[in-house]
């Protein structure tokens, strides 16, 4: 069905590109390939992450949209929810079943009427909210929760580093 | 398996996360290698052999179906198992008893509007209305059982199908979010039902989903239920209640097949 998932992944660059949500901005990384995207996330106004813009990595499988894409940002993001790797743990990134992190029963969950804006809006709140709960770092899980002065000071670094200063 | 006696030893390196999944999809694969997504037309005795070790309740109930069935089709355990026998079963009706089709045709074509009125985007339903939509018309042009029965057994096809009944499940709860929040266990909308137990694949189906998808399209169906309960017959149930279902599944807890009389 990779002839379905290339249909899809072009008419949701057009959605993006047409009636961009604000603070972010995706696409193919090259018209060559569809099937991995580059995103640039704009840090929440109002976080610890403002003013920061982060770039990461979207890798979609020849199954999309039965199985959703997978999400690594490629800069330095010290967050509860972000793997070392820089690889993104959130519900809405899983198939139903995959439940490695016991998300609570209330979260998005990954489904074929989901879509790459979707994922990046909740990708969006993430860093506004993260959820200590269920942490894919658990060192930044436990700064966050214990150590708040010293999670933003990271996150003002990380942003700094982010626009090259 | 870790030798009796080794202890767990949490390494920090490892992607448990991944671990798990590739897991799972070891465990996926070897159910899909195994069955037919929906196999051939089988004897009932098929039936009978496959509990030829299990206890008088069940021997009695397939004696039962017996009496009123002679076939049946498997379909693949994969949680996806209503949609594909209800899905597969309802257009095969079509092919030998095509009166009601055009009308079929018609509540099918409108659903995607009806859809995109709910909210869903329409970029993200108009694939798997497509793929729904073709099928109707192979079985329009009075295509073979086999003919039916390869597209249902095209992973590709066959899962943009149930995507789309799944889609007519959540459309049709959503918009009676009134009276099926009442049904809904938890602290959950119907609209977060839907997003959480409707719209993922591989997600179960209980009555309130059979309710909504015979009703939308206003095909009824027979459930025959083959579980523990103390009697020597199957429960019939019918969808909706006062209906004369031409169609009826096999529910045995947590898997549904085909019936045929």
């Amino acid at each position: 069905m990779a002839g379905s998932a290339l249909k899809r992944l072009m008419a949701e660059y057009k959605q993006l590109t047409m009636n961009p949500p604000e603070g972010i901005i995706a696409g193919p990384v090259n018209e060559e390939n569809f099937f991995e995207w580059e995103a640039l996330i704009m840090g929440p106004e109002g976080t610890c992450f403002e003013g920061g813009v982060f770039p990461a990595r979207l890798t979609f499988p020849p199954d999309y949209p039965l199985s959703p894409p997978k999400m690594k940002f490629t800069c330095e993001l010290f967050h509860p929810n972000i793997y070392p790797d820089g690889r993104v743990c959130i519900s809405i990134l899983h198939a139903p079943g995959d439940d490695p992190m016991g998300y609570e029963t209330s979260a998005e969950r990954w489904s074929p009427v989901q879509s790459v804006e979707k994922i990046l809006l909740s990708v969006v709140s993430m860093l506004a909210e993260p959820n200590d709960e269920s942490a894919a770092n658990v060192d930044a899980a436990k700064t966050w929760r214990e150590d708040r002065s010293k999670f933003n000071e990271v996150a003002e670094r990380t942003v700094r580093k982010t626009l090259g200063l | 398996m870790a030798a009796e006696g080794d202890k767990f030893v949490y390494d920090p390196e490892r992607n448990y996360d991944d671990a798990t999944m590739a897991q799972i999809r070891v465990m996926e694969n070897e159910i899909a290698s195994q069955n037919n997504i929906v196999s051939d037309r089988l004897s009932l005795q098929t039936l009978m052999e496959e509990y030829a070790d299990a206890d008088d309740a069940f021997k009695l109930k397939i004696k039962d179906l017996e009496s009123r069935y002679r076939y049946m089709r498997r379909t693949r355990g994969d949680g996806n198992c209503f949609y594909r026998a209800f899905g597969f079963a309802c257009l095969e009706q079509f092919l030998t008893d095509s009166k009601t089709l055009p009308r079929f045709k018609e509540v099918a074509q409108k659903s995607r509007d009806e859809l995109v009125s709910l909210g869903f985007p329409q970029f993200t339903i108009e694939d798997f209305h497509e793929s729904f939509m073709a099928a109707i018309k192979q079985v329009e042009k009075q295509c073979s059982v086999t003919e039916l029965s390869n597209i249902f057994n095209d992973q590709g096809l066959s899962d943009y199908i149930v995507v789309y009944l799944r889609l007519l499940v959540s459309g049709y709860l959503q918009k009676e979010a009134d009276f099926f929040a009442n049904f809904i266990e938890g602290e959950r909308t119907v609209k977060e039902f839907c997003n959480q137990e409707v719209e993922p694949m591989g997600k179960e189906s209980d009555h309130i989903h059979i309710i909504a998808l015979t009703t939308t399209l206003d095909v009824p169906v027979r459930v025959e239920y083959m579980d523990r309960v103390d009697s020597e017959k199957c429960t019939q149930h019918n969808f909706p209640e006062e209906s004369q279902p031409s169609i009826a599944l096999l529910y045995r807890p947590g898997h549904y097949d085909i019936l045929y009389s």
